[in-house]
């Protein structure tokens, strides 16, 4: 599903790489999201305890270790398979960006899965948009991915919709 | 003579039939008609006789009858110039063209009076009664009867404005019965008619969408601008020159 572009700025920059500004919104739509699907497990897990060992209903307490690593593993979860599957998770989704390979493509889920894991791992490499030249972050040096400016509802395979090209 | 065209056509005053219905004689009229009748016979058998005696007596007579003609002929020459023939005869002809006129006019006098006395024995409604008007207007086309009347023309002399200024709209609609006629209508069924035609829910669904992307594509652009903004300001800070590559990603090295 396709739909027109009112704004002419934003016509002339899709398919260009996004901004730190972008990024970041994106990155914290997705944090909140990632922390809404933790809440979630926790209450599915209180759910079913209520119903294996009766009441009182109360949330699981879990030791620190895997409190944090549970969290870490919905998180890269969630990313790695929304990047994998649509190039876009959520707060992307909002944000009108995709995660791409060098070649405009659909990441793989390992790629993908290692590229969420390293933003688990190390958030802060998401500052050096702000001083890469290509709007890159150290994930995406690492890696060789991109995220580009993509309000369009094509599917992530497609090559990139043809763009006016800004003139320079 | 001219006293004979006085007894022959009648003035209106001598107007009378010679024997009337009732049976009554008009004396003057008959003693006229008979003298006149008296007066051919006689003629007749006066030359009746003379022709006997023609025959009879002969030549005798014949040479004694030449002078006597040209005596009456001679009288009568005389007595024309005497007693002025033509004066009569001209005022008889006018007596003539008077009874004449005189007779015309008693004629239209007696059908207008004949005509009133018959319309008034007459029962014009009952006349009308017997009338079929059904025949009568199958023959009539009325068709033909409209195709002649100029109708723009009858509606041109018509003033609407005065006929619409003497129209009371205000006691026109005091007469109606508004919670009547909406006691008949079925306002419920009505209703749902109306709700079923209109896709409602469609059209709050593409409203919605159509506010929510608009929302979306105006935070989008929003966060296209600030991310130039930050690039420009860390560029002016790290000193940089020129635009960043952030162009698409077909024109774009390979790291």
């Amino acid at each position: 599903m396709t739909r027109d572009i009112r704004y002419a700025e934003a016509r002339a920059l899709q398919g260009h790489r996004a901004g730190f500004a972008s990024r970041v919104v994106a990155d914290l739509v997705d944090l909140g999201v990632a922390w809404l699907l933790g809440l979630s497990a926790l209450v599915a897990a209180g759910v079913i305890g209520y119903l294996v060992t009766g009441p009182p209903f109360r949330l699981p307490v879990l030791p620190n270790w895997l409190d944090g690593s549970a969290a870490a593993a919905i998180a890269v979860g969630y990313l790695g398979v929304s990047w994998a599957a649509t190039g876009r998770s959520i707060g992307k989704q909002i944000a009108g960006l995709r995660v791409v390979d060098g070649g405009g493509r659909r990441l793989s889920l390992w790629r993908s899965l290692t590229r969420a894991l390293l933003y688990v791992l190390f958030p802060a490499g998401l500052l050096w948009v702000l001083a890469s030249r290509r709007n890159a972050s150290l994930q995406d040096l690492i890696l060789r991915t991109a995220v580009v400016y993509d309000w369009a509802y094509h599917p992530a395979d497609e090559a990139q919709p043809p763009v006016t090209r800004p003139s320079r | 003579m001219p006293d004979s065209g006085r007894s022959l056509v009648p003035r209106p005053s001598e107007r009378a039939p010679v024997r009337p219905p009732d049976g009554r004689v008009d004396m003057p009229r008959l003693l006229a008609a008979a003298a006149f009748g008296l007066a051919v016979e006689a003629r007749r058998r006066s030359l009746d006789a003379a022709a006997v005696v023609v025959t009879r007596v002969g030549s005798p007579l014949r040479i004694l009858a030449g002078p006597a003609v040209a005596l009456a002929q001679g009288s009568v020459a005389v007595a024309r110039h005497h007693l002025d023939l033509d004066r009569w005869a001209a005022r008889g002809l006018a007596e003539q063209q008077r009874a004449r006129e005189a007779a015309t006019r008693a004629i239209r006098g007696v059908i207008a009076a004949v005509t009133a006395a018959v319309l008034d024995q007459v029962d014009l409604d009952q006349v009308v009664a017997r009338v079929d008007l059904d025949r009568i207007l199958d023959r009539v086309d009325l068709n033909e009867i409209a195709a002649r009347i100029d109708l723009d023309e009858i509606v041109d002399r018509v003033d609407v404005d005065a006929v619409a200024n003497r129209i009371d709209l205000d006691a026109i609609v005091a007469r109606v019965d508004i919670d009547a006629i909406l006691a008949r209508v079925d306002i419920p069924a009505l209703t749902e008619e109306v709700i079923d035609e209109v896709d409602l829910g469609e059209i709050i669904r593409e409203s919605s969408s159509t506010m929510a992307s608009e929302t979306v594509d105006a935070l989008r652009v929003q966060g296209m601008r600030v991310d130039g903004l930050v690039s420009r300001i860390v560029d002016r800070i790290l000193l940089r020159e020129g635009q960043r590559q952030t162009g698409p990603l077909d024109e774009q090295p390979r790291p």
